[in-house]
């Protein structure tokens, strides 16, 4: 018999084949209480890391911009309105649930027309090359199973001189935090998930796939190796999260 | 400084900034005829750089700017805000260096001055129109005796060092005793010259 290729699901081995599955199944379970547990888990902190993401994109008016895993709009909803009415904004998101929830939200912040939602798989983008001045993917790139061919699908994607932003969770700067950090994600987070959204077992996954996420020179030696130039990446909050910059050469 | 603490306080500082606009119907206005432009403040004290950008009717404040800056001012904070607040200031008066358009800062400076904020407006809403028009003339009030003791304070702080607690003399016992020295060095100079003549007068005699 053949040996199926695995790739890592949290801290278990699972089929290449399966883990956009199993991905998609903790985000249906989670999208409708999705933001109230992104401010919960990080006392609210993901917006100021999403804030600087959004200097760093140095998006402008009449701007075509990629929000990758964009979840429930919040990068969207600001990019919609620096790029305004000359520019556009796509929503994409892998996960229909997600999208849902965020397309919905959009609207009932009156944000639209400049906004268009599109369910996509960040490895193979269905947009024609040299498309948008820039991509950001925030809190999604862990949960792709080849993170180098979305990478390069990116790449493609965007114009000359257009910059991938990856914010994502990272390794922190100091041992002490690290540890500090260890306790909260997992004993205290998936207790809250099973308090607010009763399902202890996502916000485990969501815990251990952190850990198996490249640190941060693995994923700018990433970013290089598929072709991105002036690679650089900033730490937040001592190293818990990074944003990872490239620029397309 | 790690980019958390930074994003926090330049959010802190937007929304201080677009709460109190929502109040001055008349200067969101006026802002957003200035939309698109970015005002560069290079705060050398305390070392806070930052970018003013002006999108639509309200203010967004930033850290990184790749765009344009229409206008960029280099001095300490207090200076700026000076420069800012008070149209007589003058940037070389303030030590604030000025490059790019002085045109938006003239701009600036004028809404500024004229910033009315309605602070009565959001209390009304809480707390009903009597006891926000009470609490807005209590504040008024509070807010004007400020700015009068602000203003005499520096002419009060000098009088209770002169004449209450007699640490230096006052301004007129001063300017009185500084013409007596004058005077008195005067004198001592006709003296001198009166002695050195006679002293000659008398080695002339000495001399014969």
């Amino acid at each position: 018999m053949k040996d199926r290729k695995t790739t890592h699901f949290g801290y278990q081995e699972v089929p290449v084949d399966e883990k956009a599955g199993r991905v998609a199944d903790v985000f249906h379970s989670v999208a409708a209480r999705y933001d109230v547990m992104n401010d919960l888990m990080s006392g609210g902190i993901h917006r100021l890391w999403k804030r600087f993401t959004i200097e760093m994109s140095g998006a402008r008016a009449g701007q075509t911009i990629l929000d990758i895993a964009g979840g429930t709009g919040d990068l969207t909803a600001r990019f919609s309105r620096i790029v305004g009415p000359e520019g556009q904004v796509v929503l994409a998101d892998i996960n229909e649930s997600m999208l849902k929830v965020g397309r919905d939200r959009l609207l009932d912040r009156g944000i639209a027309g400049n906004v268009v939602p599109v369910q996509a798989d960040a490895q193979y983008l269905p947009f024609p090359d040299n498309t948008f001045d820039c991509i950001t993917i925030a809190f999604g790139l862990r949960n792709v199973t080849d993170k180098d061919l979305a990478l390069r699908s990116m790449l493609r994607v965007l114009k000359p001189g257009g910059r991938l932003l990856v914010l994502e969770f990272s390794k922190p700067e100091s041992k002490l935090l690290e540890k500090v950090y260890d306790q909260y994600s997992f004993r205290l987070l998936p207790f809250m998930g099973k308090l607010v959204a009763n399902d202890a077992d996502s916000y485990r996954y969501l815990a251990e796939s952190i850990r198996m996420h490249p640190d941060q020179e693995t994923l700018k030696q990433m970013m290089a190796d598929a072709g991105f130039v002036d690679c650089e990446y900033h730490n937040m909050t001592g190293g818990v999260v990074a944003l990872h910059k490239g620029i397309k050469p | 400084m790690d980019p958390t603490f930074r994003a926090g306080f330049d959010a802190a500082l937007e929304t201080a900034i677009n709460a109190a606009l929502r109040y001055d119907p008349g200067t969101r206005a006026r802002l957003a005829k200035l939309d698109g432009r970015a005002l560069a403040l290079d705060i050398t004290v305390p070392p806070v750089p930052l970018v003013l950008c002006i999108e639509g009717d309200q203010v967004s404040v930033r850290h990184y700017w790749d765009g344009e800056i229409s206008t960029r001012l280099r001095g300490s904070a207090i200076a700026m805000l000076r420069l800012l607040r008070d149209g007589d200031a003058t940037p070389a008066g303030l030590d604030v260096t000025v490059t790019g358009s002085s045109a938006l800062l003239a701009e600036l400076q004028s809404i500024l001055q004229d910033l009315d904020i309605d602070w009565e407006a959001p209390l009304a809403r809480l707390l009903g129109d009597v006891p926000a028009h009470t609490i807005g003339s209590a504040l008024r009030t509070a807010g004007q005796w400020l700015r009068d003791s602000i203003e005499q304070a520096p002419q009060a702080a000098a009088e209770a060092v002169s004449e209450e607690w007699r640490l230096t003399p006052p301004r007129a016992q001063f300017e009185a005793f500084v013409e007596d020295v004058a005077e008195l060095a005067l004198a001592t100079d006709r003296l001198e010259a009166r002695v050195a003549l006679l002293r000659e007068k008398l080695a002339a005699r000495g001399g014969n």
